[in-house]
């Protein structure tokens, strides 16, 4: 009876065939009768004094219903963080200041976008210029021009400028650790800042009824957009309704409060009338949040035979004009460099600094690529260096089953040996490293070379609001109702959490309708950020479900004449194990629960938060706490293409081997495999978001160039199966939404090298940077 | 969006269309696809007051006229251009080149003519202008250049970016040319003023009818790459046209142009190393490194003029190599 009909299956997306025939309503689609447009005045200056604003001639154009500054809110403040130590920094519109180019200083609502256009640039403000920096080293230095002062708790310490926060950790002996090593190595690496790429811009339309606030927006997680709202807003929760629509991705661009949507539901409070917002394209790319580009400085020590002994890291965020999830970044760029390897002896210190860039995000892997580029990197370098082969040195290192990490987490059963393991198989990396280095062909220019990266990531942690809800309410015929927080986002929730409950319940997929992601119908959710829905969510929806068939198990008992424990549930019947003649469908014992037992429905509740005896999240500023309770694990491989007269590379095929304990769904677990890998090859090879001064050179689709079908490559996966689900258990699985981007980015800057001899300390992997380098090598050997 | 009002009107000849746009001078604009004009319009770099629309004449299909050479009309769709079988047969490259422009749905949308007359482009230039950058540049009106601030007053270098003209220049095509006073014919190069700022010959209300390709000669042969950073949906980097001529022997070079699109302000030749291929024996590799030191490519779109110069020399020598090979039959 544990056979699994529905979990461990590729089955249907429940959201496919709204998508694919265009009946999925989003936020854009939501349209409401006397609708008015808003749009945003922006700053035009990376950093400036707000002297004077006049509205008087906008509000006087005809067509235009409201315009608001800062003056016409509360004064609330918000921030991505909010905490004792991270307190809300962030207006919801510019006051006296703004820091960077496109910061949102006023807003109107007119009847249609050219009216809102026109009032936009009938309003005067007179600014007096201030001095901008843009370099985050440039913005340490004492003396900078001052953004925002540096963290109390960091300045009485340092003497740097600009510190949004600091994140430092350490254990062991660093000194000692360097003394004993046997080889020593330091280097600098720097990523790029790239921006997310959702397709379906920002949107926002806010609806100011009945002393009710509806909202539609494009988020990642409709309880921390209300949480956020209802603050600034100094409204009840009770008084936001944020209302479901479909997301056209996010990927970590879509959490936190946005001005818009502030703009959007205040202009409706005072025009009483509803008010949408659209970025557009220009806006998301000069504007908006992108992800935050790190420097990684990283000194390692090793043993003769590849032992880590001890690794110094000290990580420099350009992270934007306020605190954003800048100091998250730090924090978790630690928990990455942790996570896989164990390094005795570690002194970690990751720094945010303020620059006059627009405000930064989480990005999908959340510095997770950006720290394993660097450590992956450099690890390959010291094997060569030993004389031992990339295999080797990561498997002396990698963590084993039940190792418990320096802060307390347990990895339980780590499977990254073995995906390490098999993917050197697969590839047969170690007989083809250096193939192309050894002995060049002679008759072309193109030389091909294989690399590994290996990461780490957790799978759910303690952010607002921290546990997930679930009901499912069991309908008179047997079929189910299911009420959850969770938002898809294209990821698959409410396909996986469909899963779950036919499972436990023993119905059909197409027996399940799921009302999601409505903070005033649904349970509270977790939200689709934290890497942890399929853990959390699943968990409290099959608690639910878990409820409901127990309640369905007493009543089937009683009209049976059995005990519980002789029953099992199939196709929605309840049949006797020891008399499968002796059997009552979901039907007639829902009939018999609402005669018997007082009118009881049958309605299952089911709640999950992950580590739940921890209070909080772990200190963003000492790393202290529990982080995560489930660390996913994976070994990428990459084998690249270079051709040494263009230097133009390409990444011909890429192998995952992953531990996410056990995929509910494996065809969606592929898809987010071969999405991530895509992502990353984008990362490495075309996606750049440039800028001067402040300013974005590239804000359309046609210059910032997101791979497209033609460029995918080969994308192969394996499973480590290190877990597993049994109905009526709780269980764990792994993250295998966002981690996968990192260590296939650190496989391909390996593979370059293997291929060509030229060591990437930057991204993106471009022609330029891979001809100059093969120039250098050129030099050396003459 | 497109955040001013115009007025639009859609003539049923280009006649009709010409006459119109003459009404109303320089402020009027045709509208073909409109692959590279609405986005313009959006951006705010050009606004004109009145559109005169394309959309209800039906080009001619391309046809071989009585002396040998093709007629195609500027109408013509680039998807047409790329599945009629006169184009593939008789101009392959013409095929090719087609085919590389953006996109599928661009492609269906755009037409040649307006893939010959599409802007020149530059990161500053391709973008709203409401808040960023909002100090106007030489080519949008105003008093600098944001890249290049050494260029002098009204020098714009934003690089011409058709995949298509180049090929139709190595081709010796003639453009017919419609306008108010009748019709006149060019040389396909003399298109092209080399000027950023005004970067077209052509005159108020002169629209291009129609484009006539010459035949090949025997033994002929050419070469096309387009160098991108993601292979579709992507403008050049750097385009590089080369057709030849070889002589009986199949190993003298007879004739060579080579023609370059994306590096410059519009297509760039490099005319004495041209010169140096008549009647000569060629070395791909010496003549990619003089072709591409005689030009000066313009940086743009971030890459810079030593880049560009190394990309143009490895693909100049290898797409020289593949023009002798197809002169010689070999593909
Ligand atoms: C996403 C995207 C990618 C692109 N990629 C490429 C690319 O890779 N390579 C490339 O070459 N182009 C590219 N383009 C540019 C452009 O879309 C194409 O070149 C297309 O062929 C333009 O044709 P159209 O009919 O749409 O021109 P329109 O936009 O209608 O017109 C462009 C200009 O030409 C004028 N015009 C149009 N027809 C005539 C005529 N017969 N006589 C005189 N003037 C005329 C118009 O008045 C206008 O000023 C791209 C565009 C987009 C949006
Ligand atoms: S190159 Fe031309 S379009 Fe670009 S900023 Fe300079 S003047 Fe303007």
């Amino acid at each position: 009876m544990n056979q699994l009909r529905h979990v461990g299956k590729s089955v249907k997306r429940k959201d496919g065939p709204d998508k694919v025939t265009g009946r999925a309503v989003y936020c854009q689609d939501v349209r409401l009768p006397g609708m008015l447009t808003g749009r945003i005045l922006r700053s035009p200056h990376p950093h400036a004094k707000i002297v004077s604003i006049d509205l008087s001639k906008a509000k006087a154009l005809d067509g235009v219903k409201g315009v608001i500054t800062i003056e016409d809110s509360k004064g609330i403040k918000h921030g991505f963080v909010e905490t004792p130590r991270y307190p809300p920094d962030q207006e919801v519109l510019a006051r006296d200041r703004v820091v960077h180019v496109g910061e949102e200083i006023a807003a109107v609502a007119a009847i249609d976008d050219i009216t809102a256009q026109a009032a936009l640039e009938l309003i005067d403000i007179e600014y007096e210029i201030l001095p901008p920096v843009f370099n985050p080293h440039k913005a340490m230095q004492e003396g900078s021009p001052e953004i925002h002062p540096s963290h109390p708790k960091v300045a009485e310490k340092e003497s740097f400028s600009n510190i949004g926060g600091k994140t430092e950790s350490g254990w062991g002996d660093v000194e000692q650790g360097f003394a004993e090593a046997d080889y020593v190595r330091e280097d600098r690496y720097e990523s790029h800042l790239r921006t997310h790429g959702y397709l379906e811009p920002q949107v926002t339309v806010a609806h100011w009824e009945s002393d009710k606030l509806n909202v539609w927006t494009s988020s990642m997680g409709a309880f921390n957009k209300r949480a956020k709202l209802a603050k600034v807003l100094d409204l009840p929760y009770s008084s936001v309704r944020v209302h479901k629509a479909y997301v056209g991705g996010a990927f970590g661009g879509k959490i936190d409060l946005y001005s818009h949507e502030f703009c959007a539901a205040r202009l409706s409070m005072l025009t009483g009338r509803p008010v949408r917002f659209v970025a557009s394209r220009e806006e998301i790319f000069s504007a908006y949040r992108h992800g935050q580009p790190l420097v990684v400085e990283l000194k390692t020590g090793v043993k003769k035979d590849g032992t880590l002994v001890a690794q110094e890291l000290r990580i420099i965020n350009n992270a934007g004009a306020y605190r954003g999830s800048g100091v998250v970044v730090v924090f978790l760029a630690w928990g990455f460099t942790m996570a896989p390897y164990r390094v005795p002896n570690l002194k970690y210190e990751g720094y945010s600094v303020y620059t006059n860039h627009t405000t930064r995000a989480p990005q999908r892997g959340h510095g997770c690529p950006q720290v394993r580029f660097a450590i992956e990197s450099q690890l390959d370098t010291i094997a060569e260096e030993i004389g031992i082969d990339p295999i080797e040195i990561r498997l002396r290192n990698a963590r084993v089953p039940d190792e418990e990490l320096p802060n307390k987490d347990n990895v339980h059963q780590a499977g990254l040996q073995e995906c390490i393991k098999i993917a050197a198989k697969k590839t047969n990396l170690v007989a083809k490293y250096g193939r192309d280095r050894k002995s060049p062909p002679q008759d072309t220019s193109i030389r091909r070379g294989v690399g590994i990266g290996i990461s780490s990531y957790m799978s759910g942690t303690l952010i607002y609001p921290n546990g997930s809800g679930v009901i499912v309410k069991m309908n008179d015929d047997g079929s189910a109702i299911v009420l959850t927080g969770a938002i898809d986002l294209g990821q698959g929730a409410e396909t996986v959490i469909t899963q779950i409950i036919a499972e436990e319940l023993s119905l059909d997929m197409d027996d399940i309708k799921i009302i999601a992601s409505d903070t005033d119908t649904t349970p509270q959710d977790i939200g689709a950020w934290i890497s942890g829905l399929t853990y959390v969510t699943g968990n409290a929806a099959r608690q639910a479900a878990t409820n409901a068939r127990a309640k369905l198990l007493i009543v089937a008992a009683e009209q049976m004449n059995v005990t519980a424990d002789d029953l099992y549930l199939d196709n929605k019947e309840i049949i006797s194990q020891s008399n499968p003649d002796n059997r009552l469908s979901y039907r007639e014992v829902i009939a018999a629960s609402v005669a018997n037992h007082r009118g009881d429905t049958v309605i299952g509740e089911g709640f999950w938060r992950t580590m739940r005896d921890e209070p909080n999240h772990p200190s963003l500023a000492t790393t202290k706490g529990r982080w995560t309770e489930n660390y996913a694990f994976s070994a990428q491989t990459a084998e690249v293409e270079v051709d040494i007269e263009t230097g133009e590379a390409r990444l011909a095929k890429a192998l995952t081997v992953h531990d996410c304990g056990f995929p509910i769904n494996p065809g969606l677990v592929k898809g987010q495999i071969d999405g991530q890998v895509s992502m990353a090859l984008g990362h490495a090879f075309m996606e750049e978001v440039m800028t001067k001064d402040g300013y974005t050179l590239n804000t359309s689709w046609l210059d910032y160039r997101m791979p497209t079908i033609h460029n995918m490559a080969e994308s192969e996966d394996a499973d480590v199966i290190t877990e597993q689900y049994e109905v009526g258990q709780s269980y764990r699985t792994k993250e295998v939404g966002e981690g996968l981007v990192s260590g296939i980015l650190a496989a391909i800057a390996n593979a370059i090298y293997d291929a060509t001899g030229v060591r990437l300390y930057s991204t993106p992997f471009s022609p330029e940077k891979i001809l100059k380098g093969l120039r250098e090598l050129e030099r050396h050997q003459k | 969006m497109i955040l001013y009002d115009f007025e639009y009107e859609r003539p049923g000849s280009l006649k009709e269309a010409t006459a119109l746009l003459n009404e109303t001078g320089g402020d009027a604009q045709l509208l073909a696809g409109g692959t590279d004009l609405m986005p313009n319009m959006r951006v705010e770099v050009v606004t004109p007051s009145l559109l005169v629309s394309v959309s209800g004449i039906e080009p001619a299909a391309p046809e071989k006229c009585a002396d040998g050479s093709i007629r195609i009309d500027s109408l013509t769709k680039l998807s047409d251009l790329v599945d009629a079988e006169l184009i593939q047969n008789e101009l392959p490259m013409l095929a090719e080149a087609a085919h590389t422009v953006a996109s599928n749905q661009v492609r269906v949308m755009g037409t040649l003519g307006g893939n010959l007359c599409q802007e020149t482009r530059c990161l500053y230039y391709n973008q709203k202008h409401d808040y960023q950058f909002v100090e106007p540049c030489y080519k949008r009106g105003g008093d600098c250049c944001y890249p290049f601030p050494g260029n002098d007053r009204d020098v714009c270098w934003a690089v011409y970016m058709s995949d298509i003209a180049p090929v139709l220049i190595a081709l010796d095509a003639k453009l017919e040319i419609l306008g108010p006073d009748g019709t006149r014919e060019i040389a396909m190069a003399d298109l092209y003023t080399g000027d950023g700022m005004n970067p077209f010959t052509l005159g108020t209300a002169e629209i291009i009818q129609a484009i006539f390709v010459p035949p090949v000669p025997e033994r002929f042969g050419w070469g096309y790459h387009k160098t991108t950073v993601r292979g579709g949906l992507d403008f050049g980097t750097a385009i590089i046209v080369i057709v030849l001529q070889l002589a009986e022997d199949g190993e003298t070079c007879c004739w060579a142009k080579i023609v370059y699109s994306a590096v410059g302000q519009g297509p760039l030749r490099p005319t004495t190393t041209e010169l140096s291929m008549e009647d000569a024996v060629l070395d791909p590799a010496l003549i990619a490194v003089a072709a591409s030191q005689e030009i000066s490519p313009l940086p743009h779109h971030g890459f810079n003029k030593g880049f560009l110069r190394e990309n143009i020399r490895v693909y100049t020598e290898r797409t020289l190599v593949s023009a002798i090979e197809c002169a010689q039959g070999k593909i």
